[in-house]
């Protein structure tokens, strides 16, 4: 029955679908035979030709009635009609270019904004690990700290960085993880080289044998990591990524199975991670290699963290079996590591005991990986993703008004399609379908603005990472992203002209346009400038707020010269150099380097001034016993070359700055910061008084010669924290233990270099590149970075806030003074009679305009209302994105609403100017 | 009216099927039967016939063919299809039961 009904059926439904026009021949064929045999008919019963076809056409009724009403039993009567209504609204916005395209423009640039932002959102902090069933990824601890600890972590209790001992613990006790790795909350790079290829640096990253097994991530080519690598004795191996693979390998697969060196070490590449895998975070930097953590005491020898149980470096991650109670594990492993605690006594000793029952971990979701970058960004990515949604909203709203004023312009047309029998809903349907063909255009074209914003956003906030594993190319998701908003925003701006349309009375039609009689447009079209002005308000202040933050940033005294210096990295523990040979090195580096023209200093650092890296240790002074687990002892340690202070231009305070004779006296010298004496020594003169690290026993270690001026070490925001400097060249010979020993001759090695030059330099790298050359050529340069651009690099990320927020507020303020402007002169138009009645009977021109102008200033005033406590809201939102500046700045309120205030006058003077100076005579001729 | 009442639009359409069951017609000859099958009775313009006729197409109970006809003209014509037919036949059916029922009732009123 039903086959034999779609048998009948279906063809004609296909022929009215895609032989429409042929169908509709037929069916005035039909009708026309019809008539002319009725014609025919009649002609003989003998009535005249005429009066024949006459009485055919009577008897048949309204030819074209009938046809719309067969037309109307067709299959697919509503398609045709939706695409009758697509035609007639695209010839009505052909008729109306300017119109067109700045409605397209304004909403390509909302919606662009807005998708640019949301990809950066999805692909940042919504999206998965690229591994199998990330939903049952678990990790262990909730915070991101990094990168060594040792002892108590957070003052809560919260621990979430452990050592692998505590990691092993956790495995054996918890049968509910189905894999539980570690991997390194830091990360590294070591020299690597294969073959004849010149030697490389490469990002590792230490992760444990099951590592991929966990993740459930194969090899591209080999084989992963297995458990069986991560075994003291093993042969060690490495995985390296798809992308190091291509760039440092050329892609040449005969490097699976073979041998590289790190630094002086043989490894063997087990496999190729595949592409797209980038690791167990979303990082600037991914790592370009995996070693197993059983490879890092070759690596590090007698500095090796993996033989220090009781410093916590790793992380813990792994996947949970189905169905386990996740309240139940982290009690248990919180209790796990309480016990292990308990053993230690770098816990117990010093009263650490007490604290231990605090201590717990706390299980986080870990589908979308370590959310490091995820913390970093989120709070400015959500700030954004708010911001361009205002910027849309502002857009719907001067759309809708500039759609307002022209339904109202259109006023008589449609009355005159209701007059001829339109319905309302007809009316509505199709200023509904010219708003949501026009956000779609809109969205399209704001698609490319999304793809190219979202690429400068990315290239704004991270320069330096060509591997940032971020796409800006549109996902399926934004895609639907963009489309979704593009329809909300079509209907939303839709709304008020069709609700005014609504009211349209076929008796309008015989009005004159320009009479001004009751206007329905006014009130919606009042309350959208109100809405333009209150959210361009909030959108104006939080851009004074980042743009003036981002100043007090980049001007605060950091309390360093950077101008004309420039940057060097090397790595001189890759480039084989036993600490015996430094010396010689560092003089052979600076003799070199001093005999280039224009040089004027060269100076030596093991971390730099706003590099973002610091070492730090727990100070004791002489004679003091060893502190309890949350003393406030620790203190920033840096090892500088006896010029560095002047070669970076930070003063000496108190006491002497180093001489070249301390680099290789006997005296264990060191210098302080001011923010050193004022923890360390309140009430007493520093110079002379002695201090060590670590222990009591070391106490007497170090002899302060001199205090120098405060300056940022590594966080641009932060109070400056107490810092000391040990000079070039100085072993402290009394450390007991091999980890300390190793930890103090580390320290030798100066990897960082500044030189100042007399004048700016074309092609410093080259310079470098090529001096070095001379000096060893095994010394990897890994990077030559001008000193201010290295600086200005650690606020990537609030220029980006800070621009963005400009753009975003530049463009509410172009928005709104355009709405204004529109709906005045518009205004201004309709009330041309008006205006010359009243100039008739003896309105002066200045009377007329301020009349105009109150109008507007009205509305000003109300908006502002409404947008200054809906910024005061905002900037709440972004208080700890700001540097030195209170949320409730005056600046940011007074400079917004001065600058909103002179763009509303200048939009609303303009029209009012030109209404008052209209000829009255003409004014009146107009009606 | 051009548009018939739902009563008549139902009766309208058995009796289209009833008189393309005969033979096969087009437009202008089934009106013609109409009018003369029915007189008077059914006060519907001739045009009305065409929405009802497309309809039934629609549905499946008619299907429509182009025919020569005189003088090198040609025309639509519609047959009933299988699918109709039973149609009409329930229809008829149903419409001989209710028709007895009302005049049945009809008569006891008069009584």
């Amino acid at each position: 029955m039903r086959l034999e009904h779609w048998l009948y059926t279906l063809p004609l439904k296909l022929r009215s679908l895609f032989h429409r026009n042929r169908a509709n021949a037929e069916l005035a064929e039909e009708l026309r035979d019809h008539i002319d045999r009725q014609t025919r008919e009649n002609l003989e019963h003998g009535m005249p030709p005429e009066e024949a076809r006459l009485a055919a056409l009577r008897a048949f009724g309204n030819p074209t009635l009938i046809r719309d009403q067969t037309h109307a039993v067709w299959s697919w009567a509503w398609l045709e009609s939706a695409a009758r209504d697509v035609q007639f609204a695209f010839r009505r916005l052909r008729k109306a270019p300017g119109f067109s395209t700045i409605v397209v423009l304004t909403l390509a640039l909302g919606i662009g904004a807005n998708t640019a932002i949301f990809s950066l959102v999805q692909s940042i902090l919504l999206r998965s690990l690229p591994v199998s069933d990330p939903a049952r990824l678990y990790r262990i601890g909730d915070h991101s700290s990094c990168c060594y600890f040792h002892g108590f972590q957070n003052s809560d209790g919260d621990v979430d960085l452990f050592s692998y001992d505590v990691v092993r613990q956790f495995q054996q006790s918890s049968p509910e993880f189905e894999q539980l790795a570690a991997v390194q909350a830091g990360g590294g790079s070591y020299v690597m080289r294969w073959g004849t290829s010149p030697a490389k640096d490469l990002r590792t990253e230490y992760v444990s044998g099951n590592y991929f097994t966990m993740l459930g991530v194969n090899a591209y080519a080999g084989r992963p990591l297995s458990s069986s690598d991560d075994v003291t004795g093993a042969e060690p191996v490495a995985v390296l990524s798809y992308s190091a693979w291509q760039s440092d390998f050329g892609g040449n697969p005969g490097v699976v199975g073979s041998t590289i060196y790190l630094e002086q070490h043989a490894f063997v590449v087990a496999g190729i991670a595949p592409p797209g895998f980038f690791g167990d975070r979303i990082s600037p930097f991914p790592p370009e290699m995996w070693l197993p953590l059983a490879t890092e005491p070759i690596m590090e020898g007698s500095n090796s963290i993996v033989l220090q149980p009781d410093t916590a470096w790793l992380y813990a991650i792994g996947r949970v079996r189905p169905g386990v109670n996740l309240a139940l594990l982290q009690a248990k492993l919180s209790s796990v590591l309480r016990n292990w605690m308990t053993t230690r006594a770098a816990f117990t000793a010093n009263g650490g005991a007490a604290i231990i029952p605090r201590q717990h971990v706390v299980l986080s979701p870990a589908g979308g990986g370590i959310q490091k970058i995820q913390e970093q960004t989120g709070t400015g990515l959500r700030m954004l993703m708010f911001l361009s949604s205002i910027v849309l909203l502002i857009a719907c709203a001067n759309i809708a008004n500039l759609m307002l004023a022209r339904t109202m312009a259109q006023r008589t047309e449609i009355a005159v399609r209701i007059g001829l029998g339109a319905t309302r809903a007809r009316i509505v349907r199709q200023i509904l379908t010219e708003s949501v063909i026009l956000s779609t255009i809109g969205g399209a074209v704001g698609l490319a603005v999304a793809f190219f914003g979202s690429h400068a956003m990315l290239t704004l906030a991270f320069p330096l990472s060509p591997d940032l594993p971020v796409s800006a190319r549109p996902s399926s998701i934004e895609l639907a992203f963009a489309f979704a908003i593009s329809i909300l925003t079509g209907l939303l701006f839709a709304a008020a002209p069709a609700w005014v349309s609504t009211g349209a009375q076929p008796v309008d039609a015989t009005r004159t346009v320009n009479s001004s009689s009751r206007d329905h447009a006014s009130i919606p079209q009042r309350l959208l400038l109100i809405f333009q002005v209150a959210l361009s308000m909030v959108l104006l202040a939080t851009a004074f707020l980042a743009t003036r933050s981002l100043y007090n940033l980049e001007h605060q005294q950091m309390g360093i010269e950077t101008a004309d210096r420039y940057t060097v990295q090397i790595d001189l523990k890759g480039a084989g150099y036993t600490p015996e040979r430094l010396p010689a090195l560092y003089r052979s580096i600076q003799d070199r380097f001093s005999a280039l023209p224009g040089l004027t200093r060269v100076s030596f650092a093991r971390y730099l001034p706003l590099e973002g890296n610091e070492w730090g240790d727990c100070v004791i002074l002489q004679g003091h016993p060893t502190p309890g687990p949350n003393a406030h002892c620790f203190s920033d340690w840096d090892r500088v070359s006896a010029n560095f202070l002047d070669s970076v231009g930070v003063p000496v305070l108190r006491g002497r700055g180093f001489t070249p004779d301390d680099e290789n006296g006997s005296t264990q010298v060191v210098m302080v910061n001011q923010a050193f004496v004022n923890r360390f020594f309140p009430n007493v003169d520093p110079i002379g008084q002695r201090f060590g690290v670590a222990d009591s026993k070391y106490s007497g270690a170090f002899q302060i010669v001199g205090v120098f001026a405060d300056f940022k070490l590594t966080d641009p925001r932060a109070v400056v924290k107490p810092l000391f400097l040990r000079v070039l060249g100085q072993q402290y010979s009394g450390y007991q233990g091999p980890g300390m020993d190793a930890g103090e001759t580390n320290s030798l090695y100066l990897n960082r270099i500044v030189l100042e030059f007399n004048r700016p330099q074309q092609d410093a790298d080259q310079l470098v590149r090529s001096t070095f050359a001379q000096i060893d050529p095994n010394i990897p340069v890994n990077r030559v970075t001008p000193y201010p651009e290295m600086v200005a690099g650690r606020f990537n990320q609030d220029r980006l806030l800070a621009r963005l927020t400009e753009a975003f507020g530049i463009l509410a303020l172009l928005l709104a003074s355009v709405g204004l402007y529109g709906v005045m002169s518009y205004h201004a138009a309709r009330r041309t009679s008006e205006i010359g009645i009243r100039m008739a009977l003896g309105a002066t021109r200045s009377m007329i305009a301020s009349m105009m102008l109150r109008n507007a200033f009205l509305q000003f005033l109300v908006g502002l209302a409404i947008g200054i406590p809906a910024a005061f809201f905002a900037s709440r939102m972004m208080a700890h994105l700001l540097y030195q500046i209170s949320t409730s700045s005056p600046l940011a309120f007074i400079g917004a609403t001065g600058l909103l205030g002179l763009c509303a006058l200048l939009a609303a003077l303009i029209p009012a100017v030109r209404a008052a100076s209209a000829d009255p005579m003409r004014a009146l001729r107009t009606e | 009216m051009s548009k018939p009442s739902d009563l008549v639009q139902g009766t309208l359409d058995l009796l289209i099927l009833k008189i393309v069951h005969l033979q096969p017609l087009h437009g202008w000859a089934i009106s013609q039967r109409l009018k003369h099958i029915s007189g008077d009775v059914l006060q519907v313009s001739d045009g009305s016939l065409y929405p009802a006729l497309h309809k039934l197409e629609q549905q499946g109970w008619i299907q429509s063919e182009w025919k020569p006809t005189e003088n090198n003209r040609r025309a639509k014509f519609y047959s009933l299809t299988r699918l109709g037919r039973r149609h009409l036949e329930r229809e008829a059916a149903n419409w001989d039961r209710i028709s007895t029922a009302i005049s049945g009732v009809m008569r006891l009123t008069e009584v």
